[in-house]
């Protein structure tokens, strides 16, 4: 039983270098039904991780632990994978073998880093969720595609030294060591550098304001898969390390929180202000991801068990819509006039990409309400009251930018071709993408409605970091 | 004068309506909000091509909507009025571990205010009837906002009270978008960005209330209990903020930016929603917390409060006096109602509190009454532009009718459920907040030159030989805009119901005045004067 708990590891793994290899060998055989069999698979790798996933053991010499945090991190990763490869259009993506199977090592990115132990393995599941992303840009894109690298690697070298750093300062790479040692210490300029070289590290990976401007234009130019990686999946490992390190720094809160308030209102402000500002419809979900981000940012900030549940809770709705919310887009990602009126004409697809947008921008009763708001009552409980009025007004804006996006989906007829300046109309979904969107669409309405199991696991995994 | 005697006593104990209890149903608030968001979904996705369907949907939309009201109204009719506890209770654990509960219940006002949103999905629905182009997705926002509204109205948890409360905004600003006059992107926007402020003051205010109990639970009946232990200072933060989510929505002056745009363009039935249930929620809010959960707050708060109810009955009564659009007049006058309801509540008196209890439902119709009789005399006489109008009475008698209905109900003449209201309200706050009370009450007296200058260059005035073409009110105009003026009648003429003849059993309703006594009195409670033993309670 102890090792069933690694069978999701072993199903994403093997189905991608199984998909890498078919794409290079035989790459006519099965090309209609593979996204079918991945979407499967990983929903099998789902099914096991829930049921065996509730083992409290380690593997490798310590090196990866299986606690109720891997278990939410992981069933989360896999849950947001397996929606997204469904909800893809695959005619609006450049190669169907490593567009299914980028995802996955996205995916196990995120399972690497969420049962790490060390720094040294947060690190590999950053870079590993991190290389598909750079992969899949560059499919499209080289030039992104470096661009991506370029900022991923000032990312990773910001994060190495804080690690090195956190390593020298406290001689041990191991978080809960390093956790025990913090418990004695006073906090000093020598951690509160190499914190700082973190944040700045997981900040710029994640596309957190103002450090959004790394990544959030590759994003914009990436196929929509692409883009859903770079804004949702690489973002969901990049917090994940956020959240692990800081959990293992909570003894010394001075270390990490007024950076991290700091991040966290220009994330939430900004990011709302800057949805405003833009009209078209990725743009303005890239946007809307920051400002939720900064919210995940403000629990974290609490230095609070309460706070990191609620931003572990709001990480996985924030997870599915921005990983999905470009892919549901499609190839309607041309302007404003590309999506004009697609309520009357793809019914469906608008009503995925209404939600995505509302979810992102807070708004009721869809699954981001209900993390914002989770993530409120923390701020609330710890006297945060100047972070959590910053982070409502930012949510205010989100929602006049989403009702904005909302009125041409719903409000505005359908234009003809030609005045549609170039755009092509997304096409009608497939099967497959039916079923994507419809189990994208129930997860973000459904969220909140039966949220206790998931914000208790995720109050569960907040507790195996080690906080009160 | 029988309601004002009835609450100036400290505890009133009406007389139980014989059979009250019988009915009883753990689901039926459950009901109201959720079958409409079921058929607003099912209608989403109904297939209409070119518009086929557009009757059958809005049949489906008035018939999910009439028979909830009929439910409601045997709810009302059955409702304990003797007792001051909640009533319809539903509880069940949501989120235990940020302490959310999905409860919900009613009590005196609570009834009211359901009664009073209840009417108004039906009366929208009519008054929608008129709808033409994307008949699908309109009525499906109209479900929707009903919904909204209506959970917002029950909810007995703040949580879901600011799940309720800011979900009601996005299809409204929809509405107004999508179907609105020439200015309803401005519209809709303002209406996006003060609702949207009023959300975020109240979700700040709620989570002040949370963090000061200790933050394991957002029950009403835990916050609204220990807040009276609040530290002064924190009360009074959280009741600011409050107050300003309820100005945002009642509207009250300077928080009324909305208000003109979107009562002006919008079409009749969303004007009917919007003034009704979904604005006098911020009166209901400053009731349930300011007055049930902070008294000591509300008593140091009151004379802002008179000060903001003078200003908006004011305002609005000038506005309308000098504007020169039927609309933006209609608009103003829309104003007034919530303001005397908050000078009830700045009275601070059970008396005061009773008649701003029932300013909840006549207000609510009396505001979308003047505003959508505006909207129908505009659209039949083919202009906004009150100098072009002119001698409309005898051309348009349905809507004259209806327009001076719409008048005296606004001035709380005799006979309209507005004059128990106002009566209630002034006798209440006469004494506790006099320069307040006197200045609704200068306020109210323009209103009533604003209303008979509108009335006499309108409707009495010599015709204009030069103006569009005049017609009267369709038959749908005149049902729904009779419909509101009829349950203002009704209500003003029967507020105690009305009884078998020659006994005090009432008949079918027993009165919205008995009804709403469950839990005024609680709410009353802390403001009642202490008396010497031996005197009777005044």
């Amino acid at each position: 039983m102890r090792y069933v708990a690694l069978l999701p590891e072993a199903l994403v793994v093997f189905t991608a270098l199984l998909v890498v290899g078919m794409g290079r060998l035989v790459p006519s055989v099965g090309r209609r039904y593979m996204a079918w069999a991945v979407a499967i698979v990983l929903l099998i790798a789902f099914g096991v991780e829930l049921w065996a996933g509730g083992v409290l053991t380690t593997y490798f010499d310590g090196t990866l632990v299986q606690d109720r945090f891997a278990l939410f991190a992981k069933a989360a990763a896999l849950g947001i994978a397996m929606i997204a490869i469904a909800s893809t259009d695959w005619s609006a993506e450049d190669s169907l073998h490593f567009g299914v199977a980028m995802p996955l090592v996205a995916a196990f990115g995120v399972m690497v880093a969420a049962s790490a132990t060390d720094m040294v393995g947060l690190w590999a599941g950053l870079e590993l969720a991190a290389a598909s992303a750079v992969v899949i840009v560059a499919l499209r894109r080289p030039d992104l595609g470096l661009r991506l690298l370029l900022v991923g690697g000032v990312a990773s070298a910001l994060l190495l030294v804080g690690l090195a750093f956190v390593y020298g300062s406290t001689g041990n790479g191991n978080l809960s060591a390093i956790h025990d040692v913090l418990l004695n210490r006073m906090p000093t300029i020598a951690l509160a550098i190499p914190t700082l070289l973190m944040l700045g590290g997981v900040s710029l990976r994640a596309g957190l304001a103002p450090f959004h401007i790394g990544p959030l234009p590759i994003g914009l130019g990436a196929s929509p898969l692409g883009a859903g990686l770079v804004f949702g999946l690489v973002t969901v490992a990049a917090a994940i390390v956020g959240i692990k390190l800081f959990a293992a720094l909570t003894p010394a809160p001075a270390l990490f929180t007024p950076a991290a308030y700091v991040v966290a209102a220009l994330a939430m402000v900004g990011g709302g202000a800057a949805a405003l500002a833009v009209r078209s419809p990725r743009p303005r979900m890239a946007y809307l991801a920051v400002s939720q981000l900064g919210w995940v940012t403000a629990g974290v900030a609490t230095h609070y068990r309460s706070g990191f549940a609620s931003s572990l809770f709001l990480l996985a709705a924030f997870g599915v819509a921005a990983t999905c919310g470009p892919v549901v887009l499609g190839r309607a990602d041309a302007g404003e006039t590309a999506i004009t009126g697609l309520g009357a004409v793809r019914p469906l697809r608008a009503a995925a990409l209404a939600l995505a947008i509302l979810s992102l921008a807070g708004a009721p009763p869809l699954a981001g309400f209900f993390g914002e708001l989770s993530v409120a009552a923390a701020l609330a409980q710890s006297g945060n009251f100047i972070l959590l009025g910053l982070g409502l007004l930012g949510a205010v804006l989100s929602l006049v930018a989403a009702i904005g996006t909302l009125r041409v989906l719903y409000i505005q007829g359908p234009i003809e071709d030609s005045r549609r300046g170039g755009a092509p109309l997304a096409p009608a979904m497939t099967s497959l993408v039916t079923v994507g969107a419809l189990v994208f669409s129930v997860v973000i309405a459904g969220y909140g409605l039966f949220g206790q199991p998931i914000l208790g696991l995720a109050d569960q995994g907040a507790e195996a970091l080690g906080l009160r | 004068m029988m309601p004002i005697v009835f609450f100036a006593q400290a505890s009133p104990t009406p007389a139980p309506a014989p059979g009250a209890g019988l009915f009883t149903s753990p689901f039926l608030l459950s009901l109201l909000i959720w079958v409409p968001v079921a058929v607003a979904f099912g209608l989403a996705f109904i297939p209409n091509p070119r518009g086929r369907y557009d009757t059958l949907i809005k049949q489906i939309a008035f018939f999910t909507l009439l028979p909830l009201f009929g439910l409601l109204l045997i709810a009302y009719n059955q409702f304990e009025n003797f007792l001051p506890t909640m009533q319809y209770e539903e509880k069940i654990n949501w989120l235990p571990s940020i302490g959310v509960t999905y409860h919900l219940g009613v009590d005196g006002p609570g009834m009211a205010m359901l009664v009073l949103s209840g009417l108004a999905g039906v009366v929208a629905a009519l008054a929608s009837w008129g709808i033409r182009e994307r008949v699908r997705s309109y009525f499906a926002l109209l479900l929707l906002a009903q919904a909204a509204v209506t959970g917002a109205i029950v909810a007995r948890d703040m949580f879901v009270l600011v799940l309720f409360w800011g979900a009601s905004t996005i299809p409204l600003a929809l509405l107004v978008v999508g179907w609105g006059g020439p200015r309803r992107v401005a519209a809709a926007w303002r209406l996006v960005g003060y609702w949207g402020l009023g959300t975020a003051a109240l979700a700040v205010g709620v989570l002040i209330l949370y963090a000061a109990a200790g933050g394991t639970s957002f029950d009403m009946d835990n916050l609204l209990k220990s807040g009276s232990g609040l530290s002064t200072r924190v009360a009074l933060g959280a009741s600011v903020v409050i107050i300003v989510a309820a100005a945002t929505r009642l509207p009250l002056f300077p928080l009324h930016g909305w208000a003109r745009d979107v009562l002006a363009e919008s079409p009749p039935g969303v004007v009917v929603v919007v003034a009704s249930a979904a604005s006098r929620l911020g009166a209901f809010l400053l009731l349930r917390v300011l007055i049930g959960g902070e008294p000591g707050a509300a008593q140091l708060l009151s004379p802002l409060l008179a000060l903001l109810a003078a200003l908006t009955v004011g305002y609005g009564a000038l506005a309308a006096l000098r504007t020169v659009d039927i609309r933006h007049a209609g608009a103003y006058l829309a104003l007034v109602p919530g303001g005397i309801t908050v000078l009830g509540i700045a009275a601070v008196s059970p008396l005061g509190i009773a008649g701003s209890v029932l300013s909840l439902f006549t207000g609510g119709l009396a505001a979308p009454l003047i505003a959508c009789v505006c909207a129908t005399v505009a659209e039949r006489a083919q202009t906004r532009s009150i100098p072009v109008l002119g001698g409309l009475g005898p051309r348009m008698p349905n809507v004259a009718w209806l327009f001076v209905i719409a008048a005296l109900a606004l001035l709380g003449v005799p006979i309209m459920a507005t004059f128990a209201t106002e009566i209630m309200t002034f006798f209440g706050a006469f004494r506790t907040q006099p320069i307040g009370a006197f200045a609704v009450a200068a306020g109210l007296a323009v209103t009533a030159v604003a209303l008979a200058s509108l009335l006499a260059r309108t409707m009495f005035s010599a015709p204009n030989s030069n103006a569009p073409g005049v017609s009267d009110a369709a038959p749908g105009e005149v049902w729904y805009l009779g419909i509101m003026a009829g349950a203002l009648l009704w209500v003003g003429l029967f507020p105690g119901g009305p009884k078998i003849p020659g006994t005090e059993v009432p008949l079918f309703d027993p009165g919205l005045i008995s009804q709403i006594s469950a839990g005024v009195s609680d709410l009353a409670a802390p403001f009642v004067a202490p008396t010497a033993p031996g005197t009777p309670a005044q």
